[in-house]
């Protein structure tokens, strides 16, 4: 309760604090800049369910923050983050949108992870004109929100089209099995848009099989997909629950000439480890590999571990990206005017990120290639990147 | 649905083959419901008492085998540097079971002295009640000790495919279901030819007259609890070694499952314990071959219909009930 009191007291103090910079920044004719500072939003969860996730994405920006201002910040004014916490809740996410927006008054604002806490805040942001650019979110809708909401990822239904062109043509597979989390929306997704795409090509899909949130003896499952001997197994779940089904795919006897193939929910430390070598020589897809010989990807790679002392994620890597978004979006715009920054956002061309070469299509979504990623020993070695137009 | 039928229609003869698979997958998933049941249908047989934390207790089973591994330095911890995952011997296993058998007893006991004791006497809606407080108590305090992530559990097994003629099961199933048959005949012979397992049909058949015979039913109870929680410890690990993740809510799902495997097959019934946990693990398996989305809830309307018929379960007493 007292700290609750002491931070009621601070919240206050800043803002009116706050507000006698700000009028001097809107009456210069753009929001969140003031003469040599441009403040931006980053509202991501690092307590509660997803925190991992959400410490990763603010690791990256961070460190891109740190780059852009010991670099002289944006045209001359070093970049002032004010960072959120939505706490893995959805409610959070729209009173820290509203903070944001009218209190912080942020030129634009990044985030955040989880679909549901984007949708959450998308609204409010809309509202007060403020542009919004995830990092991460996939969900489809969350761009549909309005014209001010951007992402820097691809969607769901590119990346399950993907991984069934990439079966299909690269690995030349015909006879796909699907095992799907059943409880879950990314899963079932990934897997119909898999499914769809895979028949399309010309292929089977001989077992498509469900299992509940929570399950972790997949016996019947895998039984059944054994009898129609496919030829390439389809796995859209998270980690935890890949690293059990691959070891139970083997256990059963379903050799090493049939790998199984997922999506960016496979990306995690433990997958290896917990997977015990049944995942070897199989494919999932994701948004950048850290083995990327690239001198850009190196170059970030080599700057966060010396910072954070672990390999980037891909959040942390979107992480990273999305204020370098920004910061191209702003130096476009010529101006700190969040309209004028909106439009340039939209009219983004071939930015090159660590996550790929990207554009903003008409639907203000990301048009990015995923990349394919072979696991072999304890790496996962990037082979092929699958771009859009490969996938209409 | 029209996908269902042609799974089927395409199976033609080896439909038979595989439904006699999926019968070995629910025998092997069955037995370890039936270890788990046992340990709901004694404590309910001596004291009527639905003692949910026991979930929670095989949880603590898996737990209480991972730690002591780790300590010895057998870890599938990433964040161990020093990481190599090592071939665990076998009397290295057999500690395990032991030690994990041993800490579960202990636990199951305390949870009796301490939560059910003081509420002996009292109405059986407060026992019930803090049987669910005891089992979130035990969840969220593992959540807070061991993480919410689930956790890599070591290798104790290494897992292939065994070929039994007809049907072919993993070498950790094949050991599920001999050694849960072994538990559960040991655990028949005790409470029908042993001195203490007399003592318990005593005190579940009329405690106070029980008490009035000599019969310690005290210790009695504690020995209830003790033996139900080291099936529940033994059933933890061995799905451990069969499924090698382990987390604080693993015993959520298959507490439920070997509670409705208890109610089926009569609870307060040992034998009904095995059967009620086999024929549900069964029909899932066996539901599965058709359609793994509604395996759970055919297993489910099956119960139902059981029920129905015979309200006391499939080996259940039906009889006076004791106030």
């Amino acid at each position: 309760m007292r700290n609750a009191l002491i931070l009621a007291i601070a919240t206050l103090a800043l803002a009116f604090s706050g507000a006698g910079c700000k009028d001097k920044g809107n009456e210069a004719g753009g929001s969140g800049a003031t003469e040599d500072s441009v403040k931006l939003g980053l509202f991501v969860s690092t307590t509660g369910e997803i925190a991992t996730f959400g410490g990763d994405t603010k690791n990256g920006a961070d460190l891109a923050v740190e780059e852009i201002n010991k670099a002289g910040g944006i045209k001359g004014k070093l970049i002032d983050l004010r960072f959120y916490d939505t706490a893995s809740k959805a409610e959070e996410a729209g009173n820290v949108a509203t903070k944001l927006a009218t209190q912080d008054k942020v030129l634009v604002a990044m985030g955040a992870v989880a679909s549901g806490l984007s949708l959450a805040a998308a609204p409010v942001f809309e509202q007060n004109g403020v542009p919004m650019v995830s990092p991460s979110s996939t969900n489809p809708t969350v761009t549909q929100q309005g014209k001010n909401i951007f992402r820097i990822c691809f969607l769901d239904d590119f990346q399950g089209g993907a991984c069934a062109v990439f079966a299909y043509k690269e690995l030349g597979k015909r006879k796909a099995a699907i095992i799907r989390n059943q409880d879950d929306a990314y899963s079932t997704g990934l897997a119909d848009y898999f499914r769809l795409k895979f028949k399309a090509l010309g292929g089977e899909v001989v077992a498509d099989e469900s299992y509940k949130k929570g399950t972790k003896e997949f016996a019947s499952q895998i039984t059944n997909v054994k009898a129609k001997e496919p030829d390439i197994i389809f796995l859209p779940c998270y980690y935890n629950d890949v690293a059990l089904l691959s070891q139970q795919i083997r256990g059963q006897g379903i050799g090493d000439d049939v790998p199984m193939l997922g999506g960016d929910g496979w990306e995690s430390a433990n997958l290896i480890p917990n997977s015990k070598g049944a995942l070897e020589g199989s494919y999932f897809g994701n948004h950048y590999s850290p083995e990327d010989p690239s001198e850009h990807v190196q170059a970030f790679v080599k700057g966060y571990k010396a910072k954070y002392n672990t390999a980037p994620s891909s959040l942390a890597a979107l992480g990273y990206d999305v204020v370098y978004v920004v910061k191209k979006a702003i130096e476009d715009a010529g101006e700190f005017d969040r309209a004028k920054v909106r439009d340039a956002l939209a009219a983004l061309k071939d930015f090159k990120g660590v996550t790929g070469t990207f554009s903003i299509d008409e639907n203000r979504d990301a048009r990015k290639p995923i990349s394919i990623l072979k696991v072999q020993g304890d790496k996962f070695l990037p082979v092929k990147q699958i771009y859009p137009q490969d996938v209409k | 649905m029209l996908e269902l039928l042609a799974t089927v229609d395409s199976g033609g003869t080896s439909l038979a083959q595989a439904l006699l698979q999926q019968v070995a997958n629910g025998i092997a998933k069955g037995s370890v419901y039936a270890l788990i049941a046992v340990g709901y249908t004694m404590v309910y047989g001596v004291l009527q008492l639905i003692n949910f934390a026991h979930g929670e207790v095989y949880m603590l089973g898996a737990y209480f085998s991972y730690y002591p591994a780790k300590w010895m330095g057998y870890t599938t911890d990433p964040e161990d540097p020093s990481f190599v995952p090592a071939k665990v011997p076998l009397y290295v296993v057999g500690f395990l079971f032991v030690c994990s058998m041993a800490c579960c007893a202990l636990l199951g006991m305390l949870i009796e002295r301490f939560a059910y004791r003081p509420l002996r006497n009292s109405s059986r809606l407060a026992a019930l009640i803090t049987a669910i407080g005891v089992s979130l108590l035990l969840q969220n305090g593992g959540i807070m000790l061991f993480k919410a992530d689930p956790r890599g559990f070591p290798t104790l097994i290494e897992q292939s495919s065994v070929d039994l003629g007809l049907v072919a099961l993993t070498n950790t199933k094949i050991i599920i279901v001999v050694v849960a048959a072994v538990m559960m005949a040991g655990l028949h012979l005790f409470v029908q030819k042993t001195r203490p397992g007399a003592a318990m049909r005593a005190c579940s058949f009329d405690m106070r007259t029980a008490r009035l015979m000599g019969v310690n039913v005290d210790g009695t109870i504690g020995l209830t609890f003790a033996i139900g929680s080291i099936m529940a410890a033994v059933a933890g690990v061995l799905v451990a070694m069969d499924q090698p993740t382990i987390d604080p809510l693993m015993g959520l799902m298959a507490g439920l499952k070997a509670f409705v495997a208890a109610v089926l097959g009569g609870i307060g019934s040992i034998p009904g314990a095995a059967l009620g946990g086999l024929l549900l693990g069964v029909t899932e398996s066996v539901v599965g071959t058709f359609s793994t989305t509604y395996a759970e809830a055919v297993a489910f309307v099956l119960l139902i219909l059981v029920l129905l018929v015979k309200p006391s379960g499939l080996l259940g007493k039906s009889g006076r009930e004791k106030v």
